[in-house]
């Protein structure tokens, strides 16, 4: 573990150097304002470039190294992604939907009760004078005739 | 992912020593003349940069021996062991 934190913390210097090399020609005034770059700035330039790539591609490797070497060592642990929510706003919302509908239609259902237990009783009493149907048949009551019903 | 950062650091001494050698190798600083403001920075990032990442390298070396070491002390133990019993 020594040695991966060792190597990250000297990347890291490397990429700072990099950076301050890049900045140097223009910080120390040995380049010019308004002139093309002079050869200490172009190769000051390019080589910062390359020490912070290279300090930055060192310093990602040896934490991740090092990462990788804290969780076999049980040090750290790795968490899961949590998962995604579940939308739920339309299931909490139906058992209020229902109860509405129920009590809407506790009436309805009590008087449909009450005229079928009317109608039940006149047919039994009427049914041999009720008129016969237009196609002959019997004609029998039913309640639910011409609703549509899913 | 160890063996890219080992690389990072050798490519970042090499660098250092090319700082060094820049100056005089591309001749922005005269022969026989005082040192400009861009040779001073070059030599001291360059020897900064290539020092420090050989150092690493060194201590990268070092732990992993030390690691090698107590491996092979660990497994003569358990070798004595097994003959013992």
């Amino acid at each position: 573990m020594v040695r991966r934190l060792a190597g990250a913390v000297v990347a890291a210097l490397g990429l700072m150097a990099g950076l301050w090399l890049m900045l140097a020609p223009f910080a120390l005034g040995t380049q010019p304002e308004g002139r093309d770059w002079t050869d200490p700035t172009t190769t000051e330039f390019f080589t910062g470039v390359g020490f912070a790539v290279v300090g930055l591609a060192g310093l990602l490797a040896f934490a991740a190294a090092l990462r990788a070497e804290l969780v076999a060592r049980g040090l750290m642990t790795v968490r899961a992604a949590a998962p995604e929510p579940q939308p739920e706003p339309a299931q909490a919302a139906a058992p209020a939907a229902d109860q509405d509908l129920a009590a809407l239609l506790a009436p309805l259902a009590a008087a449909l009760v009450e005229e079928m237990e009317q109608r039940g009783t006149g047919v039994q009493g009427d049914r041999t004078e009720a008129p016969p149907a237009p196609n002959g048949r019997a004609r029998d009551f039913d309640p639910f005739a011409g609703r549509e019903y899913r | 992912m160890s063996k890219l950062g080992v690389t990072a650091l050798a490519v970042l001494f090499l660098g250092g020593l090319w700082l060094i050698a820049a100056p005089f190798a591309v001749g922005y600083q005269p022969l026989g003349g005082g040192w400009v403001t861009a040779t001073r920075n070059d030599l001291w990032v360059g020897a900064l940069v290539s020092g420090i990442s050989f150092a690493g390298l060194v201590v990268y070396a070092a732990d992993a021996l030390r690691e090698l070491a107590a491996r092979g002390r660990h497994a003569r133990g358990r070798e004595a062991e097994s003959v013992t019993d």
